[in-house]
């Protein structure tokens, strides 16, 4: 049983298409008014069936009220850190504190590298996050004296002015499967975000990852609690219960309490591009987990 | 002089003029922030045309603040004025079509150099950014610059619009670029003044001219100070051709106050000088096509036609089934402007003529290579005329999937076709085999009325009252006699319907289609359906889909009908819903058509699916010469009607069949086998253009009075895009 003790979430998975050109905004708006915590889209910008990321983020954030917004995560070996932190700061402000940032290293690096960027080993790609990390929590650092400086190996970004400040403390989810990244995780990011369906043995894998971060951030001098465990899930509503999240809303929510419990999962994130789904999710799964987590937690 | 550019005016919000110092906001980000954003909107309200956002590498970033702009404005074009660096061309690229997509149009770009004055890379990036836009290209984008390095990547997506791509600046090298490349030119009024805007036009001109452009493309924009007199500003736009103004300001007075007194003087003083609108850059006209006089295009149709060279192209050129390459797409929105278009179409004898309602013609070639093709997918209205009798009006742009959509909640259904993206135009001049076709018969059964525009332009009312002989072409061979602008129905009742999906085992084909072509015939007509086969795979099982609707909402109605028909063979998997009629209609495909090739379908009606065909239909499927071999319910209420009461004719059979394939040849190979077993056929699922098509598709009798009505309607042949029949054709 591993429990980080934090408040429990439920967010949106939505894909960011760009044709029908306002449906994935339109998603966003629902899961707003359903009262989920988090509307979230993934990040191929070498994928022109979908939106710039970037961009749908912005309005959709223009045009909901209470949702935190995020990318699922988004590119870093296409969006430079210092630009990016900027950006995050923009949006931050202008949203009154409801952009987190979802980032990972890269994956397809042949699409990469075929738009222009610059194909990194593994070992590299985990380097070269650690290094944007430090980018743009200099950026954001208004307060702490002189200009940002980095000196990495991708990232030099030296003498370069701080700000814009961001209106909130921007969380810093890393999407991390592998020991090294969920080292990285552990020193410095705020929270971690796996896709189960990733996952080669299922949820039972999540107890390595959390292992991971934990050491991590012991010999990182922090709190493991420092940093969430996120999950991105799939699942399907059905009148009977037959797998998996693949039943009706009850089982749902003890399935996601199992997660919680026993892994510390504090953060469900559903990938759907359907209104009822989301609505469904938010008015009969979010509540149930809640409580029985509570429950447990109360014992 | 002027360019001949339509006067605009902008606000632009540079983060800079809001300094603290100049008194009009505070520095704070979220203040400022919100302010832009106010501004922005004010900017809008006041009825500015353009709100530019400029590039602050100290603020808030620009292209974020702009997104958040446009989701929270409605009308005023969005300029960024933004840098590359330290913008990616690329990734900007597609910002822009996100932001333009999302925005329906509003977005464009100007190059700005920073702090540099000379230009470095902005020539590629343009190229590039175009690059990237061109979604219609189909082949990856390859660029290798001095400044910039692209192995390989896919363009698009399609932005709304053309997005139009500016440069600021003022050095030479700068105003080169404007003018051999851009679409537009932006500088600051202070820091040239008039005698250098004047200067810089003339580069800009003679740069264009050397690149074969007209100077006129290009459109100038001048950032002013909210000080400069209306007297001052007259002689910038009538002489030195500035086409847009934009005010550095974020003072709300100021903004009032410009367009109170500058703008209604300054667009007075122009109104008389003003020339005409530019047209097409000469890059898009190079695309145009031959034979074809668009300087003739109706004014009526002008502002929506669409030809080669225009970023709607690609939405426009193909079809669901076929890639094409017309000349001119004209799109209009009224009955008037389909009797313009057709004039158009008139005078171009011998250009290719598609017609097109939703592009899901399989028979009708709704595109072309090098023609016309006049669309009519605007014309997509949907209302209830009289509620008391169900009878409805519909445009024949309307898609089948919104048509149901829209009757649902009257408790209505019209059975068309089983695909919600079929156009209701095409559909409802041919027939209209659909789910509900055994119990309430074929689309065209329920037509009481049309509205058509003929070959020689004049409108007419068909009815069984009225032009009661083209009301009877009109359902079956409508495509041969108009174009139909609006079709009355009178739909039925129909609560929620029992929908199933059937896998079913196809090891044994032949006996599959005995089987349930006897427990179809057996079915009452609450229940239709279809089945499809594909090609046998050598060591693969082989299965089959079948689907039904069940017009019932009591369960046990439901299972009851569909036992016999999940006994067909062994089933594999099963998916049975209660659902409105609608939920099996919400089908369609997103997005434009990007169909390439040109597919291969045969048609044939028949009566029963004897164990003589479905042996020869089993030994076609053995041969792989065929994809996609499908069977709909006809028969039932279809049969009910008297085939001589419409030009579909074919009222006995109880099946349409149709095979798709990609090679004629291969396919006719096998499809010769069956076409003896059929007893006609329905001409929508029909590719072979042959004449001889047509005496499969229409009966002697029908035939003869249909080739007497096209003589009387159509003598030129206008319209022969759909089983044509050619008005000096013999007596076949
Ligand atoms: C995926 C798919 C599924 C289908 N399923 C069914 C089905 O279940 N049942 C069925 O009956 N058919 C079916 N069809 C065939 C369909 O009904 C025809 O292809 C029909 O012509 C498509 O109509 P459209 O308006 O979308 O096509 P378009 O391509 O726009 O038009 C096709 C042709 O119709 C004629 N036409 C179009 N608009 C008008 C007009 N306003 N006035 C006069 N003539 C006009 C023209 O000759 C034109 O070339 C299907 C087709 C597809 C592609």
């Amino acid at each position: 049983m591993t429990d980080y003790g934090h408040d429990l979430q439920f967010g949106a998975f939505i894909t960011p298409t760009a044709q029908p050109a306002h449906q994935a905004v339109e998603l966003a708006v629902v899961a707003d008014r359903a009262g989920l915590d988090l509307a979230t889209f993934q990040d191929h910008p070498y994928q022109p069936r979908f939106h710039d990321t970037w961009t749908l983020l912005s309005y959709a954030a223009a045009r909901t009220e209470r949702i935190h917004l995020s990318g699922n995560v988004l590119n870093l070996p296409l969006r430079p850190p210092a630009p990016l932190a900027r950006s995050l700061a923009s949006l931050d402000v202008l949203s009154g504190g409801r952009v987190e940032l979802g980032i990972g290293a890269g994956g397809f690096w042949d699409p990469i590298v075929a738009m222009g960027g610059r194909r990194l080993s593994p070992g590299e790609s985990v380097a070269a996050l650690e290094e944007g990390i430090e980018v743009i929590r200099q950026v954001w650092a208004v307060d702490r004296p002189g200009p940002v400086q980095v000196r990495g190996e991708y990232y030099q970004v030296v003498g370069a002015k701080r700000g814009p400040a961001p209106a909130h403390d921007i969380n810093i989810w890393v999407g991390a499967y592998k020991p090294r990244m969920l080292a990285l995780v552990g020193r410095a990011a705020d929270g971690v975000l796996p896709s189960l369906g990733y996952l080669p043995g299922g949820a039972e894998d999540l107890a390595g990852i959390n292992r991971h971060i934990d050491e991590a951030a012991g010999a990182a001098g922090r709190d493991p609690r420092a940093v969430r465990r996120l999950l991105n899930i799939g699942g399907r509503f059905a009148p009977t219960g037959r797998a998996f999240l693949d039943g009706p809303a009850e089982q749902w929510a003890e399935d996601l309490a199992g997660l919680a419990l026993e892994y510390g999962v504090s953060a469900f994130i559903l990938a759907a591009d359907d209104a009822p789904t989301i609505e469904r999710f938010a008015a009969e799964v979010a509540p149930a987990t809640r409580q029985l987590v509570a429950e447990e937690r109360t014992y | 002089m002027t360019y001949g550019h339509q006067l605009t005016f902008g606000v632009l919000l540079d983060p800079d003029a809001a300094r603290p110092g100049d008194g009009v906001l505070l520095d704070p980000d979220a203040a400022r922030a919100g302010d832009s954003v106010e501004r922005a909107r004010l900017a809008e309200e006041l009825g500015y045309d353009v709100v530019a956002i400029a590039e602050d590498p100290d603020g808030l970033d620009a292209w974020t603040l702009l997104s958040w702009v446009a989701a929270r404005t409605g009308r005023v074009q969005l300029a960024a004025h933004t840098s590359v660096p330290p913008r990616d061309p690329a990734m900007l690229a597609r910002s822009a079509a996100a932001l333009d997509l999302l925005s329906a149009g509003r977005v464009d770009l100007t190059l700005t150099t920073g702090e540099r004055a000379e230009a470095k890379g902005e020539a590629e990036a343009i190229e590039i950014i175009r690059g990237v836009l061109d979604a219609d290209d189909p082949r990856p984008l390859t660029y290798r610059g001095e400044h910039y390095r692209i192995p390989r990547m896919q363009r698009g997506p399609l932005p709304a619009h053309r997005i139009p791509i500016q440069i600021s600046g003022y050095a030479h090298s700068l105003l080169q670029i404007a003018g051999r490349t851009a679409d537009g030119w932006v500088a600051e009024l202070a820091v040239l003044g008039p005698d250098g805007v004047a200067a810089a036009n003339k580069v800009i001109d003679e740069a264009a001219r050397a690149a074969g452009r007209d100077p006129a493309e290009i459109r100038r924009t001048l950032i002013i100070d909210p000080g400069v007199s209306t007297d001052d500003l007259l002689p910038l736009i009538v002489e030195e051709g500035a086409g847009t103004l934009l005010v550095r300001s974020t003072d709300p007075t100021v903004l009032r106050r410009f367009v109170k007194d500058a703008i209604p003087a300054l667009r007075e003083a122009v109104g008389k000088t003003a020339g005409t609108v530019p047209g097409r850059s000469a890059a898009v006209r190079a695309k145009r096509r031959a034979g074809i006089d668009y300087d003739r295009v109706p004014a009526s149709l002008a502002e929506t036609a669409v030809e080669p060279g225009d970023v709607e192209y690609a939405r426009v050129r193909n079809t669901y089934l076929r890639g094409g390459a017309p000349g001119l797409v004209l799109r209009p929105r009224t009955t008037a402007e389909v009797v313009d278009a057709l004039g158009f179409v008139r005078a171009h004898p011998g250009v290719p003529f598609g017609l097109r309602s939703a592009g899901h013609g399989i028979s009708g070639r709704s595109t072309n290579d090098g023609g016309i093709v006049v669309s009519v997918a605007a014309l997509n209205g949907i209302e209830v005329l009289d509620e008391a009798k169900r009878l409805v009006r519909i445009g024949p742009g309307a898609r089948w999937g919104d048509v149901a959509a829209a009757l649902a909640p009257y408790g209505w259904a019209l059975s068309s076709g089983d695909y919600g993206g079929v156009g209701v135009g095409g559909l409802a001049t041919a027939g209209g085999v659909g789910w509900l076709a055994r119990e309430h018969g074929l689309t065209i059964d329920h037509l009481r009325a049309v509205e058509m525009v003929l070959a020689d332009g004049t409108v007419v009312r068909a009815s069984a009252d009225e032009h009661a002989d083209l009301f009877w072409a009109v359902r079956g061979a409508g495509a041969n006699f108009g174009v139909v602008t609006s079709f009355d129905f009178e739909v039925d009742e129909v609560g929620d319907v029992g929908f199933a999906q059937f896998v079913v085992g196809a090891e044994d084909p032949a006996a599959l289609l005995v089987a349930w072509g006897q427990a179809i015939e057996a079915a009452p007509r609450d229940v239709s359906g279809q089945l499809i086969l594909g090609p046998r795979r050598p060591g693969q099982p082989s299965f089959a889909q079948v689907m039904a609707v069940v017009d019932a909402d009591q369960p046990d109605t439901i299972i009851d009908r569909l036992q016999p028909l999940a006994a067909v063979g062994p089933l594999y998997d099963q998916n049975v819903v209660l659902l409105p009629y609608a939920g099996i209609m919400a089908n369609a495909a997103e997005g434009y058509h990007r169909a390439q090739g040109d597919p291969v379908a045969r048609s044939g009606l028949i009566e029963h699916l004897t164990p003589e065909f479905a042996a020869a239909a089993a030994r076609m499927l053995a041969s792989g010469a065929v994809h996609w071999f499908q069977i709909r319910t006809v028969g039932g209420a279809v049969s009910d009607v008297p085939a001589d009461a419409t030009a579909y004719a074919h009222r006995s059979a109880n099946f349409s069949v149709v095979a798709m394939g990609s090679d004629p040849r291969r396919v006719d190979a096998v499809w010769r086998d069956l076409y003896g077993y059929f007893d006609g056929m329905y001409l929508s699922f029909e590719t072979d253009r042959s004449p001889d098509r047509l005496t499969d598709a229409f009966p002697p009798a029908t035939l003869a009075r249909l080739r007497e009505l096209k003589r009387r309607y159509d003598p030129h042949h206008l319209l022969r895009d759909n089983f044509t029949i050619d008005p000096r054709g013999g007596q076949r």
